[in-house]
């Protein structure tokens, strides 16, 4: 065996991860391209599945997936289902081997006995699992990039990212997994045109259409089902399983049973991609056994309803870009449930034309990711993803209804605001509910956060002015800010303590997983606190080398002194917090500076196009002649 | 935060309603790649909030300047004249007849889900709109027709529009 040489000081190697309803994948890009790590079950699929021994054991992947006919209850699959969801949720309710915590609310838990783990905890020991095998193979790994189905809300983006905070990763963003794919498609290929990627994972449905030019890729519209996928498959199959084993009623249908029948089914499905029927023994009730026989055109009929809602959500995404169709360059297959032959056919008839399968479906969403990851990392500025809002953002309003601030498919980071008013005299409360989703009545959305501006001045009804701005961020994160403008009264809340952890909570967390809490938590915020000095040192002195010229009077002096201390700091201190004010310091040095530099590359972007189109004009002017001489072109 | 900034100036194009939507559409690129937060991942805070700030008013201009109600809404700001909902004339009887009758129809398709019925309504009130569109264009290309007549005009092509907006909803239900 060779040994293994590395450098300690080699540079922290950016990783993607795409966290899977059925599979989980970490990679990086390697010489330029994406390549999956080996996971701990010794291939790049990891199984999303996450066992809870009795006695706090916890076993992740293959070893978990093999409780899953003994302990059911305690082995948690598809776990992505239940992110940012709460106790209440269809989700929860549906046929499932789980128990949950009853009545809690607003984030669900798994009732494991002693162990009562949430969704973000238990997809943060997948996270942690990946994270290792990363550790293990590439010695030092810096950020990462984690997907998310497009059509995620905010509260299962925001549970999504807790869970990497929780599994120790520094997410550098959270990424769609449509643009993902297009990622890993369109780097290699460098294509320009007009593209739909039909996603059909185990548990979600995205269908995204995505411009590709000049080294932009920019989503002009997404859609999908977060609750449609593979598993509804399996569902189905296992729903006339358990018929004919003679299980009928919640009595018989045990979780074990249950789970029996959703193992076998996926079995079939499997088998039904290269034959064209499926058999399998199955125990029956009261002893024997039954074989169960599905034919492709069965399974083809059975799962029919399923690919119409795909359908449905693709020709509203068409409709939401302005285009037809016929206008598509292409279409991308993404997810293992897109294997199945009538899936194929399916998108093939609704696009009219054939599907694109070049990379495993299975990991093209994990190398886009490996390679947004790198392009953040080295701050590259070869390709630029823009991304939009999946759902709508509104206000409820007084009579039930919803006043959308931002309508979906809103290019991100985006922000607006509203006006509302009183409706009671002396009213000195407002009541806000934010929601989101594209139903009429705030009852049929996705509520994400409910909170109270009081102390507004007593005033005639109507009189109080009331403004809420929306924030979305680059990872479609919300943030939502009220302020009575006649009082200025300002209150800010980030939508997240009403289903999501707190930062507090996420770090208590931490604490706790850590063998020597404190001391070690500590340990990891001062080497953060270390690399964010670095990355912050070199962008500032790339920035002396491009813009020194709009510095001020004393401007580069008081920089020059605020570097100064953050090397220091960097190089001695021993409490993190030294060089976080060290950081602080510089930026507010920085600060005009920096809006100067900003106004510089605004002007910039918007002359560079002015120079191009006069020497267009000019050419016109001179004649075609002469511009196809000047080009060439004779 | 959003600032209330000009958009035509956002987007460094002329302020005209007869905007060129290849061009708007470059320039929201350009700028964004300039601007996106992830050009500026590994930056300073200072930056990194800046950056963000400049974004979200490109794309908040972009939206702005597409959407032909919000941008002749945007030329009236410019000359100082404040618009919305609350500030347009009532719309004439007779508009409000034929939108009147329009409702009623769509309703009928709600329940008859007839998708040849729901095109031609579709494609009927798509000609109003893009009347109204160019009959606004033409007012806003002659520096003498007076603002209210403007927001009139704003105030129809807003009835159109949510029109349409309802009206494909009802597609997207029904197919």
């Amino acid at each position: 065996m060779l040994l293994d040489i590395f450098d300690p000081k080699a540079p922290a190697q950016a990783i993607g991860i795409d966290l899977g309803t059925t599979n989980s994948i970490v990679a990086h890009v390697r010489d330029g391209r994406p390549v999956p790590l080996v996971t701990c079950d010794g291939t790049p699929l990891l199984p999303s599945v996450v066992h809870y021994g009795a006695e706090g054991s916890v076993a992740v992947g293959r070893s978990a997936q093999s409780y899953a006919t003994r302990e059911p209850e305690r082995t948690i699959a598809s776990v992505k289902r239940f992110m940012g969801r709460g106790a209440g949720d269809a989700e929860t309710t549906r046929l499932g081997a789980y128990k949950f915590v009853p009545g809690e609310g607003s984030v669900v838990r798994f009732d494991l006995g002693k162990f009562t783990p949430s969704a973000v905890e238990v997809s943060a020991e997948i996270l942690k699992s990946l994270k290792q095998s990363a550790v293990d193979q590439l010695h030092h790994v810096g950020g990462a990039v984690i997907t998310v189905p497009a059509y995620f809300d905010d509260a299962q983006r925001q549970a999504t990212r807790d869970a990497g905070r929780l599994a120790g990763l520094e997410v550098l963003r959270l990424l769609n997994e449509p643009t993902a794919a297009a990622l890993a498609y369109g780097l290699e290929k460098r294509q320009n045109g007009l593209f739909a990627v039909y996603d059909l994972g185990g548990g979600t449905f995205d269908i995204t259409i995505l411009l590709l030019e000049d080294g932009v890729f920019q989503v002009k519209s997404t859609g999908g089902d977060s609750a449609l996928g593979g598993d509804d498959m399996d569902r189905e199959i296992a729903e006339r399983m358990l018929t004919a084993m003679g299980a009928t009623d919640a009595g018989t249908r045990t979780p074990e049973v249950v789970s029996i029948a959703l193992q076998a089914a996926r079995r079939a499905k499997h088998a039904l991609t290269d034959s064209v029927e499926a058999s399998v023994e199955l125990p029956k009730k009261g002893g024997g056994e039954v074989r169960f026989v599905v034919t492709r055109s069965d399974f083809d009929a059975w799962i029919l309803p399923l690919l119409e809602r795909t359908g449905r959500a693709c020709k509203r995404a068409l409709r939401d870009a302005g285009i037809g169709a016929s206008a598509l360059d292409g279409v991308i297959l993404v997810g293992g449930s897109t294997r199945v032959p009538r899936v194929r056919g399916y998108v093939e008839e609704l696009f009219g034309k054939a599907p694109l399968a070049d990379i495993d479906p299975d990991l093209v969403v994990a190398y886009g990711a490996a390679v947004q990851a790198d392009l953040l990392a080295r701050s590259s500025d070869e390709v630029l993803l823009l991304d939009v809002l999946p759902l709508s953002l509104g206000i409820e309003t007084m009579g039930g209804g919803v006043d959308k601030i931002l309508p979906r498919n809103t290019t991100i980071p985006a922000g607006a605001k509203a006006t509302f008013t009183t409706y009671a005299d002396n009213q000195t409360g407002f009541d806000l509910h934010v929601v989101q989703g594209e139903r009429e009545l705030a009852q049929d959305c996705r509520s994400l956060a409910r909170f109270n501006l009081a102390g507004i001045p007593p005033l005639p009804a109507g009189f109080a002015r009331l403004e809420v701005s929306f924030h979305v961020d680059e990872n479609n994160l919300l943030k939502v800010e009220a302020r009575e403008l006649s009082t200025g009264k300002r209150q800010s809340v980030e939508v997240k303590p009403s289903y999501g952890l707190t930062d507090e909570e996420v770090e208590q967390m931490l604490i706790d997983a850590l063998d020597h809490g404190e001391a070690d938590f500590e340990l990891r915020r001062l080497r953060d606190a270390q690399v964010e000095a670095t990355r912050i040192l070199l962008a500032t002195d790339k920035a002396f080398d491009t813009d020194a010229d709009l510095l001020e009077a004393g401007e580069r002096a008081r920089i020059e002194q605020a570097l100064t201390d953050l090397r220091t700091a960097a190089s001695s201190a021993t409490q993190a917090s030294r060089i976080e004010n060290a950081i602080s310091a510089l930026d507010d040095a920085t600060h005009d500076w920096a809006g100067r530099r900003m106004n510089r590359a605004i002007q910039s972007a918007i002359a560079g196009k002015n120079v191009g189109a006069v020497a267009e004009r000019v050419a016109h002017a001179a004649g075609v002649e002469a511009h196809l001489e000047k080009h060439g072109a004779r | 935060m959003v600032t209330a900034s000009d958009p035509f100036e956002a987007l460094g194009v002329e302020p005209t309603f007869a905007v060129d939507i290849a061009l708007l559409e470059q320039r929201h690129r350009d700028l964004s790649r300039a601007l996106h937060p992830d050009r500026h991942a590994g930056a300073g805070s200072a930056e990194r909030r800046r950056a963000l700030g400049r974004a979200i008013e490109v794309n908040e201009a972009f939206r702005q300047l597409k959407d032909p109600v919000r941008r002749a809404e945007a030329l009236l700001a410019r000359r100082g004249v404040e618009s919305g909902e609350g500030k347009e004339p009532p719309a004439s009887p007779a508009l409000l007849m034929e939108v009147m009758e329009r409702r009623e129809a769509l309703a009928e398709i709600r329940v008859s889900k007839d998708q040849v019925a729901l095109g031609r309504l579709i494609a009927d009130v798509e000609r109003e709109e893009r009347r109204v569109r160019a009959e606004l264009e033409s007012r806003f290309a002659d520096p003498r027709t007076d603002s209210a007549e403007i927001l009139k005009k704003i105030g129809e092509l807003r009835y159109f529009r949510r029109f349409l907006d309802e009206a494909q909803a009802i597609a997207d239900d029904l197919f």
